[in-house]
C-alpha cells in the first residue's frame, strides 16, 4: 500500500496508482467537517473582526452610520491611556502568573509523581484547579479574600502575621496580589499536568544511576531531570503564556467586587466592556486585533517549536 | 543499595518527610477552596458573620441548597449546561476523529501546514469572536438557542481534540490496520474496528477536555444566551449576587452544585485522563 511510500509526494504528471487518488479524496472528505467548523465559527468571525477594526461602528451613535475610517481606530488606540493601562496590566499579570504557575506547578508534579498510597487523591487534587470553572474560581477566591469574613484574613490573624484583617480587594497592591494568587492556583495544575507527562517519560534508571554515582537529590534534579523536561516545559510555557494574555473570567469576577478596578482591568476585560457596555464595535475590533497580535507574538515561538517537532 | 551507612538512611527519612509535606500541600491546596465553599454553603448568614471565623457549620442544614433552586431556575441552568456540554463534546469528537485520522494516517498534501493551522486556531482570543459571532448568530436567529453555544464550543475545543487524537492515532502500529485491511475491511472499517478501540484512552481524554471547556465557558454563554431560561450554570452562579449584596452561603451552594459533574468526572477518570493527557499533550 501507499503507506510504505516514504519518498516525497509523487509528481503530479505521473498517473496516480489506484490507492493514492482515492486516499487523497478520502482525506479531503475526512478533513472537510473540521475545516468547515473551524473556518465558519472561528476564522470567518476573526476576519470580520479584522475588517471591523477599520470601520466606525458604535451602536450608541446610529446617526453616524458605519463609515470606513481607515486606521483611525488604531490611532485612537495608541493615544488611549486606558488601552495602555490594560496592556500593561495584561503583560504584568502574564509574567507574574506564568512564572508563579511554574514555581508551584513543578513541585506539584514532583509530589504527584512519587509513588504513594494517596496517589489517586493527589491526582484529583492536581486536576481540580484545572477543571474548576474560572468564573467560579474567581468567586471562590473573592470569598476567601473577603475583608470581613474571609478565611485567609482569619488564618493570617491567628498566625500573628497581621494584626488587623486586610482589605484585600479594595487595596490596590493587595488586589493585584490576590488576583495573582487566584490565577496561579487555577493554572498551576495545567503546568503540573504537562510536567507530570514529561516526568513519566523519564526512565527511572537514569536518576538511579546518578544516585549510585553519588549525585545528591538536587544534583540529579537540576542536572538530569530538568534538562529532560525541557520540551514539556516549553509546551507548558507557551500554552500558559497564550492563555495568560487572554485572561478574562477571573479579572471579570474580581472587578465586580473590587473598587481597585483600573489595576485589574486586562485587555480581555477592556475589549468586553468596549463591545458590550459601550457598544463600540469598531473600536472593540481594533482592540481585539491588538490582543490577537500579542497572542500571535507568543504563538510564533510555538509554531516554530511545532515545526521542529513535526519534522522528526 | 539501602542501609550500608547512616547517610542514605537519613536521606531516606528526609525524603519521606519531603514527600509527605509535598503530597500534603498538594492535597490541601487542591481541595481547600472547594471544601471551604462546601462548609460555607452549609452555614447560615448569622454563622457567617461571626468574628473570628467559625470554621464548621453549626447544624447540617440544606436550606441554602433549597434556595439555590427556588431563587433561580438552577435546575434549568444545569440541564442547559448538560445539554450544551454533551452535544458540543459529541459534535467536536465526531468531527475531530476523521480529521485526526486523516492527519495521522493518510498522505495529506500539506500535512505540516495543516497541523500548524490547527494549532493557530487555538490561539484565537475568544473575546475577539464575541461581536462577530453575536452578529452572525443574530442574523440567522440562533441567539438564545443551544446551537449558539454548541457550535463555538465544539470549534474552540476542536484544535486540542485533533492534536490529542493525532498523537494517539500515530502511536498505534500501522501493521494492525494493514492486517485488518488484508482481511478485507476498508480503510474506514479499519479506523472503526481497530484504531478507535485501541485509542480509547485518547478518546476519553479528548472528550473530557471538550466537556470541561464547554461546562466552564462563561463569556459566550453570558453574551449569547441572555434569556433566563437559556442560561448555563457558569453564568447562573453569578446571578445570586445583588448590586451590593453577596449572599455567600447561597453562592457557595450554587458553586458546589455546579462543580459536582466536574468533580465526579475527575474522580472517575483521573487515572486514564492523566495518562491520556501526558501521552498526547507533550507530543502534540
Amino acid at each position: 500500500m501507499t503507506q510504505k511510500n516514504i519518498a516525497a509526494p509523487l509528481p503530479r504528471r505521473r498517473r496516480p496508482r489506484h490507492g493514492e487518488a482515492s486516499e487523497g479524496r478520502l482525506a479531503f472528505w475526512l478533513l472537510l467537517p473540521a475545516a468547515l467548523l473551524l473556518c465558519g465559527v472561528l476564522l470567518f468571525p476573526m476576519l470580520t473582526t479584522f475588517r471591523d477594526s477599520f470601520y466606525f461602528n458604535k451602536l450608541t451613535e446610529p446617526f453616524n452610520g458605519q463609515p470606513f475610517v481607515g486606521v483611525k481606530n488604531y490611532v485612537q488606540m495608541f493615544g488611549d491611556p486606558r488601552f495602555g493601562t490594560a496592556l500593561r496590566n495584561t503583560l504584568f499579570f502574564a509574567v507574574l502568573t506564568v512564572g508563579g504557575s511554574f514555581l508551584v506547578g513543578i513541585p506539584m508534579a514532583l509530589a504527584a509523581h512519587t509513588p504513594s498510597r494517596v496517589r489517586g487523591l493527589a491526582r484529583v487534587a492536581l486536576l481540580l484547579p484545572w477543571a474548576m470553572p474560572p468564573v467560579m474560581t474567581g468567586l471562590i477566591f473573592a470569598w476567601l479574600f473577603n475583608a470581613q469574613y474571609g478565611v485567609f484574613n482569619d488564618i493570617l490573624v491567628r498566625l500573628g502575621v497581621i494584626q488587623e484583617p486586610l482589605r484585600w480587594l479594595s487595596t490596590p497592591g493587595l488586589a493585584v496580589l490576590a488576583m495573582v494568587v487566584t490565577i496561579v492556583w487555577k493554572t498551576s495544575s495545567f503546568v503540573a499536568l504537562i510536567v507530570l507527562g514529561g516526568l513519566q517519560g523519564i526512565p527511572r534508571d537514569l536518576t538511579e544511576a546518578a544516585e549510585v554515582d553519588g549525585a545528591t537529590r538536587a544534583q540529579s534534579f537540576f542536572r538530569i531531570i530538568l534538562p529532560l523536561l525541557a520540551p514539556s516545559l516549553a509546551v507548558a510555557f507557551i500554552f500558559r503564556s497564550i492563555s495568560a494574555v487572554q485572561v478574562f473570567d477571573i479579572p471579570y469576577t474580581f472587578i465586580q467586587q473590587a473598587p481597585a478596578q483600573g489595576l485589574l482591568e486586562t485587555l480581555g476585560v477592556y475589549i468586553y466592556r468596549t463591545s458590550i457596555e459601550f457598544l463600540d464595535f469598531g473600536y472593540a475590533a481594533t482592540l481585539s486585533v491588538a490582543l490577537f497580535a500579542v497572542s500571535l507574538a507568543v504563538t510564533a515561538v510555538y509554531v516554530r517549536f511545532v515545526r521542529d517537532g513535526a519534522s522528526t | 543499595m539501602s542501609g550500608e551507612t547512616a547517610a542514605p538512611e537519613r536521606l531516606g527519612l528526609l525524603d519521606r518527610v519531603g514527600r509527605t509535606l509535598g503530597l500534603g500541600a498538594l492535597i490541601v491546596g487542591g481541595f481547600f477552596p472547594l471544601v471551604w465553599m462546601l462548609l460555607t454553603s452549609l452555614k447560615t448568614e448569622a454563622e457567617l458573620q461571626k468574628f473570628p471565623v467559625q470554621y464548621l457549620p453549626g447544624a447540617l442544614d440544606a436550606a441554602n441548597y433549597v434556595r439555590v433552586f427556588s431563587e433561580q431556575p438552577f435546575a434549568r441552568f444545569f440541564f442547559n449546561s448538560m445539554t450544551v456540554s454533551l452535544l458540543s463534546t459529541l459534535l467536536c469528537i465526531a468531527v475531530a476523529v476523521p480529521a485526526a485520522y486523516a492527519l495521522a494516517r493518510l498522505q495529506v498534501w500539506g500535512r505540516g501546514a495543516l497541523l500548524t493551522a490547527v494549532v493557530a486556531f487555538s490561539m484565537f482570543p475568544v473575546v475577539s469572536l464575541l461581536v462577530p459571532l453575536f452578529r452572525l448568530f443574530r442574523s440567522v436567529d440562533l441567539l438564545n438557542s443551544y446551537p449558539a453555544l454548541i457550535l463555538p464550543y465544539a470549534a474552540l475545543s476542536l484544535p486540542v481534540a485533533i492534536l490529542t487524537l493525532v498523537a494517539f492515532f500515530s502511536a498505534i502500529p500501522r501493521d494492525l490496520e494493514a492486517a485488518a485491511m488484508i482481511d478485507g475491511t476498508s480503510r474506514l472499517g479499519a479506523l472503526w474496528r481497530v484504531v478507535l478501540p485501541l485509542s480509547a484512552p485518547g478518546m476519553v481524554t479528548a472528550a473530557l477536555l471538550v466537556f470541561v471547556n464547554s461546562w466552564n465557558e462563561f463569556l459566550l454563554a453570558l453574551s449569547f444566551n441572555t434569556k433566563l431560561d437559556m442560561r448555563t450554570v457558569s453564568v447562573g452562579v453569578t446571578l445570586y449576587q445583588g448590586e451590593f449584596a453577596f449572599p455567600w452561603p447561597l453562592i457557595a451552594a450554587a458553586v458546589v452544585i455546579a462543580t459536582i459533574p466536574l468533580v465526579a468526572l475527575i474522580a472517575v477518570f483521573q487515572r486514564r485522563f492523566v495518562a491520556g493527557l501526558t501521552a498526547g499533550g507533550v507530543k502534540a
